[in-house]
């Protein structure tokens, strides 16, 4: 330790402190009534090039969880590493899972208390909250965070967003006479992605879910809430 | 060379060789002198009582403060050394707020609970390089009602930091009298309001003075309003209906 | 001798130690993130602490990475909000708000909740950066339920709002960015503060904060008087936020036993329809220009 600090002073500083970079990607999520939906791509990159095409960023937290993190990895990856520890001992303290908007409270305190040395990471985290619905909650990269129905980050956020403001909040649709827009989607109509999490609530109908082409259930019970999750590969360019 | 009690009685920290906490064990007994405290739990609610003693006449009845809220779902009375409960009292509901900022949800009884027992036991201790921040152990016992997602609880704390739930519990001077009551008349389908009349009837039988609404409080957690102590004028509904 | 001033020093090598050691201590790994305390995280100590990076300048570092302003090419793109006006009536507290944050020139949502519940009897606005105000109207919040709980009595918005101005002052020049209005009724009567991150914190009848606040500044001024009705007073929010150009409007009103929500405007609705969704009783300029000929008060219900 003392080393450290006499260090600091005889050595050369770099003035153009950079520890940051951009990895690429796109994640989103959607929720429903009884279920959310939490996708990203799992490409790595750093300007022209590709580091890996298998990196995931969505991560599962709790039976009712899911963690997306979009922006630069090693951050990410951190990131996620001390959430699922504080969820760790929350759970050793309180005996219980932490409920999502707790999860979601607990975020902006983590990502807040680097606020002069910022993560740089775009969270979106998805899950069932206590009372059964599905949520979406969003993040930027000092921790101001809004419950939403659908919310993309990343890369392509500016492409996605708009596409989802059009199919999940129907703007810019006009109903049918006599008719009005649904107020949940129903899961059936919710697209596909890289690797995608499905969150459905307890008791909830599997909407066709078990036929779907390589989907995979990551909960061992079929009594609380069922995460499963589906990976598809894209086109390798 | 075997050394006799007094020679360790006086470190906070020292065992004596039979392997015991004498200061500790003082402490728990500074609570019997102090004022009788009832607890009694309900599927509805858990209902708290104390004795105030107001030894003059002079004494404004109303500032002596014997039950006090640690936040909307949390209660919390005392016996023994009422000023030391005011630090332990602070300390859980800076917790209790500390939580809810943390975790957007109210913090479970148990929690809180465990919270306050936790600085039951920093006496003698130093942090750092800083000096011990307490030189003896709390000489008061809380018995802390509230109620969370697993229902209304009542739990008892003592000096040494040990907390248990009980279904029913008195502390303080009358104590024993008091606790031999509970364990006969409280039974598990007590509804709040026999709860409120147990509680009243057992601190009646042990105070020295004739129980009016000026020298008993009583306080409520209910899953509806939450912790509320009750005003004069319903605590003087229920003394007449007694 | 020695010892007794190498402990109470603020510079030397050893006090530098002292506070290197502190800031990797503190870093995640404190004591009281074990056992029943876990998890309070930066909160342990009750006082929150940061994380700064270790480089000769902190701020100017913060700025080059986050400050979309300066640079919109900027790495980190932090949320800011845009338009919020509160002004205190013979009825209460009006605070209306627009729903829009952006990143950069992205608008980064359109649902923004800009107003923020302190507790069931304050509100606070939020422009600039939206976590800072988010999280230290939320902190503010905790504190101002401490007061209630050990003095009995609610807190006076004079000094709820007097301690959010001396803890963002603590943090004067890292980089916060935050201009609020703390909203309430207390004995005094309707109250509204301004307060800002550059320590600045005045009591006044309107404020309008945000980029959109010279819009606003425009409407309320000809619009306001003291003894407004309820239905002028949140008449006169609505126009103003209108004015800014926005997609929505949201409306709260203060009142002595606490706030209540008055709704969430369509501002396209209210361009066509108005406030009652009339067809053609809507704000729209030439509709406008006839009212405030035809009357001499411009705001009417």
């Amino acid at each position: 330790m003392p080393d450290m600090v006499a260090l600091s002073r005889q050595q050369p500083q770099e003035r153009q402190f950079n520890p940051y970079s951009e990895n690429g990607g796109t994640i989103l999520a959607i929720s429903g009534a009884d279920f959310s939906v939490i996708a990203g791509d799992t490409r790595q990159s750093e300007g022209y090039s590709i580091q890996t095409r298998y990196a995931p960023k969505v991560f599962r937290l709790t039976d009712k969880a899911v963690l997306a993190v979009n922006g630069f990895a090693a951050d990410g990856n951190m990131f996620v590493k001390q959430v699922r520890q504080r969820l760790e001992w929350y759970r050793h303290a309180h005996a219980k899972d932490m409920p999502l908007r707790a999860i979601a409270r607990l975020i902006q305190t983590m990502l807040y208390a680097r606020r002069f040395f910022p993560y740089y990471v775009y969270n979106i985290l998805g899950g069932i909250e206590d009372d059964g619905s599905g949520a979406v909650y969003s993040f930027d990269p000092v921790g101001s965070y809004e419950r939403e129905s659908c919310r993309a980050a990343g890369a392509a956020q500016s492409l996605v967003q708009p596409f989802l403001d059009n199919q999940i909040y129907f703007k810019n649709q006009v109903p049918q006479p006599g008719m009005t827009h649904p107020k949940h989607l129903p899961l059936g109509t919710v697209g596909d992605g890289l690797e995608m999490f499905v969150v459905l609530a307890k008791g909830s109908p599997l909407y066709g879910l078990e036929n779907f082409d390589g989907v995979q259930e990551m909960t061992s019970t079929h009594e609380g809430e069922r995460i499963f999750v589906v990976r598809r590969n894209l086109k390798r360019d | 060379m075997f050394l006799t009690r007094s020679e360790y009685d006086r470190g906070v920290n020292t065992f004596s060789p039979e392997g015991r906490l004498f200061q500790v064990e003082y402490a728990i007994e500074a609570i019997k002198l102090g004022s009788t405290t009832v607890g009694v739990k309900t599927d509805e609610g858990v209902v708290l009582g104390v004795e105030k003693r107001v030894q003059s006449p002079l004494i404004e009845s109303s500032s002596i403060e014997k039950i006090m809220e640690i936040d909307d779902h949390l209660g919390c009375a005392m016996s023994g050394l009422t000023a030391d409960a005011r630090t332990m009292i602070d300390h859980a509901r800076v917790t209790a707020q500390n939580h809810s900022f943390t975790y957007d949800e109210r913090i479970k009884v148990e929690s809180v609970t465990q919270a306050v027992c936790d600085l039951a036991l920093r006496f003698g201790e130093s942090v750092h390089d800083e000096d011990a921040m307490m030189s003896r152990p709390f000489g008061v016992a809380l018995l802390i009602a509230g109620i969370d997602e697993l229902g209304p609880q009542l739990y008892h704390t003592d000096p040494s930091g040990t907390f248990v739930r009980y279904q029913a519990k008195a502390i303080g001077s009358g104590s024993e009298a008091a606790q031999a009551e509970l364990q006969d008349k409280w039974h598990s389908k007590m509804t709040l309001k026999e709860a409120q009349t147990l509680t009243l009837r057992i601190l009646k039988q042990v105070m020295e003075e004739k129980l009016d609404r000026h020298n008993v409080q009583l306080a409520q957690v209910t899953k509806e309003k939450g912790f509320e102590i009750l005003d004069e004028t319903s605590l003087k509904a229920i003394i007449d209906e007694m | 001798m020695n010892s007794l001033t190498n402990r109470f020093s603020t510079t030397g090598p050893l006090s530098e130690l002292k506070r290197a050691q502190a800031l990797v201590e503190n870093e995640e790994f404190s004591d009281s993130a074990w056992g029943s305390e876990a998890g309070f995280g930066s909160l342990a100590k009750g006082v929150p602490n940061f994380t700064v990076p270790s480089v000769p300048d902190p701020s100017a570092f913060l700025r080059l990475h986050t400050d979309d302003h300066a640079d919109p090419n900027c790495r980190i793109k932090i949320q800011h909000g845009t338009t919020t006006l509160a002004f205190r009536f013979q009825g209460g507290v009006i605070v209306a708000v627009d729903s829009r944050a952006t990143a950069g020139s992205y608008v980064a949502s359109g649902t923004v909740k800009k107003v923020i519940e302190i507790n069931p009897y304050l509100l606070g606005t939020m422009a600039g950066g939206a976590a800072d105000c988010q999280y230290w109207e939320t902190y503010l919040g905790i504190h101002c339920r401490l007061h209630e709980l050990r003095n009995h009595e609610r807190i006076s918005v004079s000094a709820a709002s007097k301690y959010l101005s001396n803890l963002v002052y603590s943090y004067k020049g890292m980089g916060l960015s935050m201009g609020t209005m703390i909203c309430g009724w207390d004995k005094t009567g309707p109250a509204v503060f301004y307060v800002d991150s550059d320590g600045t914190r005045l009591k006044g009848d309107l404020f309008s904060v945000g980029s959109g606040s010279t819009f606003a500044y425009g409407v309320l001024d000809q619009g306001y008087r003291w003894d407004l009705t309820d239905e002028e007073a949140q008449e006169l929010g609505r126009r103003s936020i209108y004015c800014c150009r926005t997609p929505r409007c949201l409306l709260w009103l203060t009142l002595e036993d606490g706030w209540k929500f008055i709704g969430n405007y369509d501002i396209s609705k209210l361009h066509y329809d108005g406030p009652g969704e009339t067809p053609g009783a809507g704000y729209g300029y030439d509709v406008r220009i006839e009212r405030s000929t035809a009357a001499p008060v411009a705001v009417q219900a």
